[in-house]
């Protein structure tokens, strides 16, 4: 019965909006009909009255019904209860004139009518409190300035940035001042630490104790776990950020994320709350290799520009972007033909293959330019010696092939002297 | 064949592709685009017509669909490999015999596999009845070898002298205990047909590298004993579009059938005709838009460069002998394992991304000394050729080398015991495997099984968690690359699979 009951008074929301939309059409059909043009309307007045006032004592009914499963904040309750009820009687009241008292002064009843459209503001402006909060419709919501959204995440305050917003947008609902479910409202940062019915919510530096995260973290079947009623969850980046603003913040408020010195997982945690485009490897992709040196965004016309050349770019990784090139063998360029090209994404080629090109030592000086260079496959060209000159300073590269070209013992002790270089590949297929 | 091809026509409702259809014919993409269309000419009418027509395209061409976002974030990781070449030892190879030395057995020999070893373990219906489970050695001798002292059969001589190239995986394990179940798993990520096999996966993920020949070539051993059959669907494309199937290279003439121009006919005459047809296939395909259509008109091109590409990477004329000397004498043989291992470097070298040979005849359910002897004598030397080969060129830096079977084989002999003769049943608890090459550890031995080669005792590794490592070195996160079908997206490994870091460089 107590369901059906609660159930019924969720109806509340709803129903209570045809007493305002009938008392107020009652009130434009009244002061209307003062124009002659509009005369015939005032005897609709009554019976719009009468709507309006049955629908506001349905409203009120459900409104107490829906007051019983608490939860509400218990001053703008009572303001919002005692004006309501107050408007019902009020219409029933103004019905009962209009019927009855034949004699009473219309101006004097449409001056009535008129002064009962404060009240109806008055009423739904409390009702309005509860639901979303005194907060939602106030005087500082005109003056209060959003936030800019931060530029990067390294400039992001913690708490103002990432843990308000994200507790405000998937806790606020229910606990907010007006609310205040569990007793509990997380509208600013005091009430949020202070807790509610199950104690503290935070305890700074102490993410075991800290009620809050012990709910968002439990297995979402379980009874106590927050978001609750299937609400979103948060997700792991969010958890994982509001863990390190307990932890290792200490809760507070105005650190940004530069000062934290907080790690690059945390910050790419943080481009991707804020909905940051984010320069940075994404979380979940480890084992990228360390790409740091790597410029991370590049215009993809430059690759277009050089796969138009005739050559096959592939992308090995989106940020930073990274590129594996190949010159298709015998492809009857000469080093001339795409050097410019190369050398638009130069910075980001770590893979090139320019194999069985007839491709010399001078052809190749441009490979200096290329100081990303991880494995580097040049065999079946004319190359010699002189090869080692463009490549012994190369600080990342780590194979050479040099597989069937005129490269000999001299050549690959001066390549040697790069102590990255670790595979240097120099068999000629008549050697076997 | 034609009648899976038509079930497939029947529930190819819910794929990317035609999700992309629908998209373009839906009500309400209709009718937005008719409004906007009526629109859009009834204000390049009021403001002048070259404006309109500038930026009428625009909207339509921007529309992403779950497909292209799902491709265009790959490679998810820097990838180590970029090619791989997968010898596919089809029937159960034995580990006793081969990479997992149990010196213990020899004490045991003949005597009864323990219950509390086969903690009742669901056995074939080859040997469940057997009133005894006689333990057996191996009857091949084993030495260490490398430099990390790896324990390699005598019947593997030459894949013993690269075992520092090798990452050898003894903790193999998987849930089918017959052939087709087992290799359809091990190929697709299920027991069941119709998913896409690794190949086409990623094919369709990756692309091609090289736009003359396919992404995902397969090449079968004429030379084997065909004791239990291979299907075509083993390297299909199951739900993706059906370029990304996997081609058969076939020994013989004609590597790939009804490649070659018909007699009297040339090659403008072809070329002309082709582009006709591709003509209509893209009149047909802007009224229908059949995914279908897509595939046939890339398959037609695809062909037609193949006419060319395919003859060139064929020949071997050009090899000098030592690589036929490396490869062993069958080298020369077109169609056997060993010339098979040869054409495949051919193809690595031309950048195919995806490389599957198939040696059927590992099944030695009796008779194993005999026929494991006749297997590895085939296949041994063209195998540790393969790798030399791949090493000297280089090419080992970036493609990825991959050995094993479907399942391993039973400490127990099935059937009549002698000392010179026995069988293994299939065993799915344990089985060897190695893989060499771009990133991942060279010289190792992973994973332990018990001293009954049984029961893994450590570091086990299921079929999904090597597709998820397979995957991984290729720079595709397993759990991301999925394909839309039927209402629920799929990948190869399903709901599972750890990639294994611990064997990774």
């Amino acid at each position: 019965m107590l369901d059906f009951l609660i159930f019924s008074g969720r109806l509340h929301p709803v129903v209570v909006h045809l007493p305002i939309g009938f008392l107020i059409l009652a009130v434009l059909l009244d002061v209307a009909a003062w124009k002659v043009r509009f005369q015939y309307l005032r005897q609709a007045v009554p019976f719009v009255l009468f709507v309006g006032f049955i629908s506001a004592v349905v409203a009120c009914l459900l409104g107490y019904l829906l007051s019983l499963s608490g939860d509400y904040d218990a001053v703008l309750l009572e303001r919002h209860k005692l004006s309501g009820i107050a408007l019902a009687v009020c219409a029933g009241i103004l019905l009962v004139i209009r019927l009855q008292i034949t004699s009473f002064s219309p101006r004097l009843f449409s001056g009535l009518l008129v002064g009962m459209l404060v009240l109806i503001s008055y009423s739904g402006h409390q009702g309005g409190n509860l639901t979303h909060g005194s907060d939602y419709l106030s005087m500082q919501t005109l003056l209060e300035e959003e936030r800019e959204k931060p530029v990067s995440p390294s400039v992001a305050l913690l708490y103002e940035d990432v843990v308000h917003p994200v507790l405000q947008q998937k806790c606020g609902q229910c606990h907010r001042s007006g609310k205040r479910k569990g007793e509990f409202s997380l509208s600013s940062h005091t009430e949020l630490i202070a807790g509610g019915k199950s104690g503290p919510a935070i305890v700074p530096g102490k993410l075991a104790e800290s009620e809050l995260y012990r709910r968002i973290t439990l297995d979402p079947a379980h009874e106590e776990f927050m978001p609750t009623d299937g609400k979103p969850p948060l997700t792991e980046d969010e958890t994982a950020l509001i863990a390190y603003w307990i932890e290792q913040a200490g809760a507070a408020t105005s650190k940004s994320m530069g000062v934290l010195q907080a790690n690059d997982t945390l910050l790419v945690q943080v481009a991707s709350v804020l909905g940051l485009e984010s320069r940075l490897i994404p979380s979940s992709s480890s084992g990228n290799g360390d790409y740091n040196h790597i410029p991370p965004s590049l215009d993809m016309a430059l690759v277009e520009a050089l796969r138009n050349k005739g050559l096959n770019v592939r992308i090995n990784l989106h940020q930073p972007v990274v590129l594996d090139v190949t010159l298709p063998d015998h492809a009857g360029l000469k080093a001339a033909d795409f050097q410019k090209e190369l050398m638009g994404v130069g910075l980001h080629v770590v893979w090139l293959n320019l194999s069985d090109n007839d491709l010399t030592d001078d052809d190749l000086a441009f490979l200096k330019e290329l100081p990303n260079l991880e494995k580097l496959r040049l065999e079946n060209n004319p190359i010699t010696d002189g090869i080692a000159d463009h490549l012994k300073n190369m600080p990342h590269l780590e194979a050479l092939n040099l597989n069937a070209t005129q490269v000999t013992a001299a050549g690959v002790r001066k390549l040697k002297e790069n102590p990255k270089l670790a595979r240097i590949f120099t068999w000629n297929p008549g050697d076997s | 064949m034609s009648h899976h091809h038509d079930d497939q026509n029947n529930f190819r409702l819910h794929t990317p592709a035609f999700d992309k259809l629908n998209k373009q014919l839906d009500r309400r993409n209709f009718l937005t685009k008719t409004s906007l269309g009526i629109g859009a000419l009834a204000l390049g009418s009021l403001i002048g017509k070259s404006w309109a027509s500038g930026t009428g395209a625009a909207p339509a061409a921007a529309s992403n669909t779950a497909m292209d976002e799902v491709i265009n974030a790959l490679p998810h990781f820097a990838p180590k490999a970029k090619r791989i070449i997968y010898l596919f030892m089809s029937g159960g190879p034995s580990q006793i015999e081969t990479f997992d030395y149990k010196p213990a057995l020899v004490d045991l020999y003949g005597q009864d596999l323990p219950a509390s070893v086969r903690q009742g373990q669901r056995l074939t219906a080859m040997s469940a009845n057997q009133s005894k489970f006689p333990m057996v050695p191996s009857l091949y001798k084993f030495n260490q070898h490398g430099k990390n002292g790896t324990w390699v059969s005598e019947l593997l001589p030459h894949t013993a002298k690269v075992v520092d190239d090798l990452c050898v995986i003894k903790s193999l394990h998987t849930e089918h205990i017959n052939h087709d179940p087992a290799i359809t798993f091990f190929q697709t990520g299920n027991q069941l047909p119709g998913r896409p096999s690794i190949g086409s996966w990623l094919s369709y993920g990756l692309g091609t590298d090289n736009q003359n020949l396919p992404a995902f070539i397969v090449l079968v051993s004429k030379n084997a004993p065909k004791d239990q059959p291979l299907y075509t669907r083993l390297w299909g494309n199951g739900f993706l579009p059906s370029e990304y199937q996997g081609v058969e290279f076939r020994a013989g003439k004609d590597p790939v059938l009804y490649l070659n121009n018909p007699e009297g006919y040339d090659g403008s005459d072809r070329h002309e005709m082709l582009n006709y047809l591709n003509r209509l296939n893209k009149l047909q395909n802007s009224a229908y838009g059949d995914p279908e259509v897509d595939a046939r008109i890339a398959q037609y091109e695809m062909a037609y460069r193949m006419q060319t590409s395919v003859p060139d990477v064929m020949s071997v004329t050009d090899e000098p002998n030592e690589v036929f000397e490396l490869y062993g004498p069958e080298s020369r043989d077109a169609g056997t394992y060993a010339a098979n291992c040869l054409l495949a470097r051919k193809l690595l070298e031309k950048d195919v991304k995806f490389v599957q040979l198939y040696h059927q005849g590992w099944d030695h359910h009796g008779g194993l000394p005999a026929g494991i002897e006749n297997q590895c004598r085939q296949t041994d030397q063209p195998t540790a050729a393969l790798i030399t080969d791949l090493k000297r060129r280089g090419l080992l830096e970036d493609t990825l080398v991959i050995w094993g079977g479907e399942f391993g084989r039973t400490v127990y002999s099935q059937g009549q015991l002698a000392p010179t003769n026995y069988g293994r049943d299939h065993h799915p608890r344990c089985f060897t495997m190695w893989m060499a090459g771009a990133g991942v550890k060279a010289g190792i031995s992973y994973g332990e099984t018990d001293d009954f080669s049984y029961n893994i005792v450590k570091d086990a590794v299921h079929v999904h968690d090597f597709q998820a490592t397979l995957l991984h070195l290729m720079g595709v996160d397993h759990e991301r690359l999925t394909y839309k079908f039927q209402g629920r997206r799929f990948r190869l490994t399903d709901t599972h699979g750890n990639v294994l870091k611990d064997i990774l460089t």
